[in-house]
């Protein structure tokens, strides 16, 4: 009996695999949307995984594709390089945090006297004080760019809000 | 405000995603995520661990200036000045929808409060309140704190207090820009008058000052979800 390894589903369940990893973590951590305990728990080990995963469903998806080659199942033919192709790509947008794209925080930040300010007095800022050393972080840059990693005395601080 | 090293490790970080509207925070060294409202680790290789808080004051821009006319502020970052948030931000944003609700204390999602975490209690103030009594006198795990307006009418801090202190508002004259160092209380045991830094600048207790608490302004959905044992002010205890 000459039994052939299934290409075409194989890679029907890598680029389901490969999909899920992409949109996932998206799905579950997008801003507008509760999170439940385990869709976080399950969003986080998807992005702390998914590297490592989606390389290893790339490479399988690649070998299947060879496989597939010398089958000469031509009638499948679209499908599977569609499917491969789409493992490809997943894996390369996975390299990718969406966040990080769309969010921009601050490191390297620069510092004016406050006597230069011509901020409204009225504004909010966050403010420190590590031994001699004292910094504002107006709210209105805060709240875009969410995040300054700083260092202040000497101590590497990040301004969050 | 977080300390950014770790097990001496210097982190920085990016924003990473959002859980229940407060972003998750990923550092480059590690990959390890991190809760901002909490500072701690949810999930990687430092999962388990906290960041050390540094303290802050949410003031005004005048109150913080006429405090620390030596300080620095953050500049613009030219390619985002556009994108900065306009005078009526926080308007707009109490209208947003929220994520999570929990209607209790008569409070809304997008109320703004004022919260603790000292004393092994959490204990939160509804804003608004705490502008319009000036002065709260109030107890944390037990403890007495008192909660004070500064002279600009918007910026407030958090004291603990001696047992055998009773203090009463004095309410300073409006001056642009605010007073930094001015009366803000009389404490009745010993007469003096106490500023805004919580330092006696007069009477028998001139030169000592409060131990300060650190307040957090947030959405009470948001207080509420990271402080589920929270209690909430809503009168003298």
């Amino acid at each position: 009996m000459n039994r052939r390894f299934p290409c075409p589903a194989f890679l029907g369940l890598l680029a389901a695999v490969a999909l899920f990893g992409l949109a996932y973590p998206l799905y579950a951590l997008w801003p507008f949307r509760g999170q439940t305990p385990g869709e976080l728990h399950l969003a986080l080990l998807v992005l702390r995984y998914r590297s490592v995963v989606e390389f290893l469903v790339a490479v399988a998806a690649l070998a299947t594709l060879f496989i597939w080659r010398h089958q000469h199942n031509r009638r499948s033919g679209a499908w599977v390089i569609s499917a491969t192709l789409l493992v490809c790509a997943c894996g390369l947008l996975t390299r990718v945090n969406v966040f990080e794209v769309l969010f921009h925080p601050v490191s390297g930040p620069s510092f004016a006297p406050v006597a230069q300010s011509h901020l409204d007095g009225k504004e909010k800022v966050l403010a420190v004080k590590i031994g001699t050393s004292a910094r504002a972080y107006p709210v209105r840059n805060l709240s875009y760019h969410h995040i300054v990693n700083d260092v202040l005395g000497g101590v590497p601080i990040a301004a969050t809000y | 405000m977080w300390g950014r090293e770790v097990n001496g490790l210097v982190l920085r970080f990016h924003l990473a995603g959002i859980n229940n509207q407060n972003f998750l925070m990923r550092d480059d060294q590690t990959g390890t995520y991190w809760q901002q409202v909490s500072g701690r680790a949810i999930a990687g290789p430092l999962a388990g661990q906290s960041l050390k808080l540094i303290p802050t004051d949410e003031l005004t821009l005048a109150l913080w200036k006429a405090e620390e006319p030596g300080g620095s502020i953050l500049k613009d970052v030219p390619d985002s000045i556009s994108k900065y948030a306009k005078p009526d931000w926080d308007l707009k944003m109490k209208k947003e929808p929220a994520v999570l609700s929990y209607p209790e204390h008569g409070l809304v999602s997008r109320d703004l409060m004022l919260g603790a975490q000292a004393f092994n209690e959490a204990r939160a103030w509804p804003m608004d309140r705490v502008i319009s009594e000036k002065l709260i006198k109030d107890r944390i795990g037990g403890h007495p704190v008192l909660l004070v307006v500064g002279s600009d009418n918007k910026s407030v801090r958090a004291f603990r207090t001696p047992v055998s202190s009773d203090f009463y508002r004095v309410n300073p004259p409006l001056a642009n820009p605010p007073s930094a160092n001015g009366s803000l209380m009389i404490d009745s045991a010993t007469g003096s008058e106490w500023n805004f830094q919580g330092c006696a600048i007069s009477g028998a207790s001139k030169g000592n000052c409060l131990e300060r608490i650190g307040l957090i302004a947030d959405y009470w959905f948001a207080w509420r979800n990271h402080n589920p044992a929270t209690t909430v002010y809503s009168g003298p205890r």
